[in-house]
């Protein structure tokens, strides 16, 4: 392993080495928005809350993702996943007036397509990707021909300024003045983080997705854990769709995700794998969206356009290992075959 | 077992294709001299969208109620249907096809060159009249957009008022803004105008509300109280966000957005409408009296009733529009829009 060879060097050069491009980037982003900060206090923050809001659904997807391919499922179905629960949370609360039982609705409704992946993809060994795309055309089919217009809900879940902290300058307004949903990713970023990676699920899980065969002969139930982690992300997925509907837009739409699922595939490459690195790539793909936004109010006279792209191509180097190699999970996408 | 659970889940994707792919139904022999019979095809959208499609949908309607004609509709779910839906009522010797949107000027000027005894209206669609039976239905966006703008810069308090738009790839968008630009500053030269268009491609353009959401609080972060959102469900999104925030207005599109999007009552104080329902009305008519114009057709356009926002409208504001409108008709203002 690379970090082993470091493991010789003086703890300093040890950190350097491994995390120096990541505390490189990390000063030059502080100093930049530090920059803007005190140029235009205002704007910036416009920005930066943009960010935020434009990065949640897309980091609940990536984190959707990356527990069902740790545990060696992929899941190209977290489009359809969001979309069937953005409707089902529509619905329970259009009918309910409660946009809480709405947000409870599209969570559950995510961990029932989940379990439909797991079912196809586990128990039938179905191949993957069919499965995915199976579950995105369920949603687009089902969604689309049982919306019935007219349906409205009142209101939508409203941010939360958390006391004193929403009044600090600069983060105040950008991390702690939010809606419900999007606390919820950002804790949920951290849980799943340390989860995967400092508890015995988390072992198991992604034991499960590097070498089932090796779990399995250790006593780890492999299908009980595959089936449990794609359930989970399905859930958070449908805490994603419920986000689109309850929080963000206030209504549904047919198709209302328009590829967020497919970009959190992206983020979640984008973030080699891990709940941290997803979240880094969200607000990056966020702030991009945000970047494109602003220019155009500026009047700025180069095509948004560009700017737009920009995320994309940063995704294709990635996955190219320009920046750093991105390793797939060894059993990813392969059904597991008990002897 | 599996095998059955198998062929039962195909089942059931089969069936959610097959509503995903279900339109509007009835048949009638439209050969015959005395059925009348009108179809239309939407744009990348649905006739229910509460804007643009709806509006030509509900003078279709019309026809059916005070014409007696039979009437059916095709909602194209990609540009690269457009003409094989123009052909579905075309080969059913349909009488009027009314296809809707820019997007589908040369789908229909092809499909009318073809079926010569057919009659076809294109709302917004600009064409040279070389093909005689074709009528492009337009209207002056610009105009409508113009005092939309005036009321926007005349209701604002903090000088600064936004647009959230679909995208530039459709003249009608661009038209709007133009205009909405030129109202504002025709009240206020100073004003701080910040507007975007939607970056993705028209496929998307004009579907994504959640983008219009975030884009809209973007700009209420830069300090707009007026937000113009013009682009389908994406300004719909827009709209509905500035509802959310207290105090802040905002002006809808194309149709009086008051009865198609009842969420944003707390802040829509008027619509730039474009009077698409009668304008395909009168043209469905006249070709029904065989008396229908080649090449373009102007419809009206003009600004939605304040509704609940009637006597928040200060008399002055409404005597300028008044004023404004008049010299918008007799050209003595101009919105210096050249398409």
């Amino acid at each position: 392993m690379m970090a082993d060879t470091y493991s010789s060097l003086p703890n300093w050069k040890y950190f350097l080495r491994r995390y120096g491009v990541l505390t490189g980037l990390g000063l030059v982003v502080l100093m930049t928005t530090l920059y803007f900060y005190f140029r235009d206090p205002q704007i910036t923050e416009a920005v930066l809350a943009s960010t935020v809001r434009y990065s949640t659904p897309l980091v609940l997807g990536a984190l959707c993702g990356l527990l069902g391919e740790r545990a060696g499922v992929i899941n190209i179905g977290i489009e359809g996943q969001m979309l069937m629960s953005a409707f089902v949370g529509f619905l329970v609360t259009a009918w309910t007036k409660s946009l809480w039982l709405g947000v409870v609705g599209g969570v559950l409704t995510g961990a029932l397509m989940g379990l439909l992946l797991a079912f196809m993809s586990v128990t039938l060994k179905l191949d993957q990707i069919i499965g995915g795309t199976v579950i995105n055309i369920i949603a687009i089919g089902l969604t689309g021909y049982f919306y019935q217009v007219g349906l409205a809900i009142d209101g939508k879940l409203k941010p939360i300024p958390l006391g004193p902290l929403a009044n600090l300058p600069l983060v105040g307004k950008v991390f702690f003045d939010n809606p419900p949903i999007t606390y919820a990713a950002i804790v949920l970023v951290f849980v799943v983080q340390y989860v995967l990676f400092y508890t015995k699920w988390g072992l198991r899980t992604r034991a499960v997705g590097e070498h089932p065969r090796a779990a399995d002969t250790v006593g780890v139930d492999v299908y009980f854990m595959r089936y449990a982690n794609v359930v989970l992300g399905g859930a958070i997925a449908g805490l994603a769709g419920a986000f689109l509907t309850l929080e963000a837009v206030g209504s549904f739409e047919r198709v209302m995700t328009n590829g967020r699922g497919f970009i959190a595939l992206a983020v979640m490459l984008f973030g080699k794998y891990t709940p941290l690195g997803a979240w880094g790539a969200a607000l990056f793909f966020g702030l991009t969206s945000a970047i494109q936004t602003q220019v155009q109010f500026a009047g700025v006279d180069i095509p948004h356009q560009f700017i737009g792209m920009i995320p994309y191509v940063m995704t294709i180097l990635v996955l190219a290992g320009f920046v750093g190699r991105t390793r797939v999970p060894a059993a990813d996408g392969a059904p597991y075959e008990k002897e | 077992m599996s095998k059955k659970l198998f062929f039962l889940l195909s089942l059931v994707v089969l069936t959610a294709m097959l509503l995903a792919s279900c339109g509007g139904g009835g048949e009638a022999d439209c050969a015959q001299d005395d059925v009348f019979c009108v179809g239309l095809v939407t744009d990348v959208g649905e006739v229910d969208d509460k804007s643009f499609n709806q509006s030509a949908w509900e003078g279709v309607q019309q026809a059916e109620k005070d014409l007696g004609a039979v009437v059916n509709y095709v909602e194209t779910k990609d540009a690269k249907d457009y003409a094989a839906n123009i052909a579905l009522f075309a080969d059913k010797k349909y009488d009027v096809i009314v296809t809707v949107g820019f997007l589908m000027a040369d789908a229909t000027i092809e499909a009318a060159g073809k079926n010569p005894n057919i009659q076809f209206i294109g709302v917004d669609q600009w064409n040279d009249g070389s093909v005689a039976n074709v009528t492009g239905l337009l209207f002056p966006e610009d105009k409508a957009g113009f005092l939309a703008g005036a009321l926007a810069a005349m209701m604002s308090k903090t000088g600064t008022v936004a647009a959230v738009l679909g995208t530039d790839l459709v003249p009608p968008v661009v038209a709007f803004k133009e205009g909405y630009e030129a109202g504002a500053k025709y009240i206020n030269p100073g004003i701080n105008l910040i507007s975007t268009y939607h970056p993705g491609g028209a496929d998307v353009a004009f579907t994504d509300p959640e983008w219009g959401a975030t884009t809209a609080k973007q700009a209420i972060d830069n300090g707009a109280d007026v937000v113009f959102g013009a682009g389908g469900k994406t300004g719909n999104g827009a709209i509905i966000e500035v509802a959310s925030h207290a105090g802040l207005l905002c002006i809808g599109v194309d149709s009086d957005q008051w009865e198609t999007v009842p969420e944003a009552h707390p802040c829509l104080i008027s619509s730039a409408m474009k009077l698409i329902t009668p304008g395909v009305f009168d043209l469905v008519k006249l070709a029904k009296e065989g008396s229908k114009p080649a090449g373009l057709y102007f419809g009206a356009t003009g600004l939605a009733s304040f509704h609940d926002f009637e006597s928040k409208v200060p008399q002055e504001v409404k005597d300028k529009l008044a004023e404004i409108d008049a010299g918008l008709q007799d050209g003595s203002v101009s919105t210096g829009y050249a398409p």
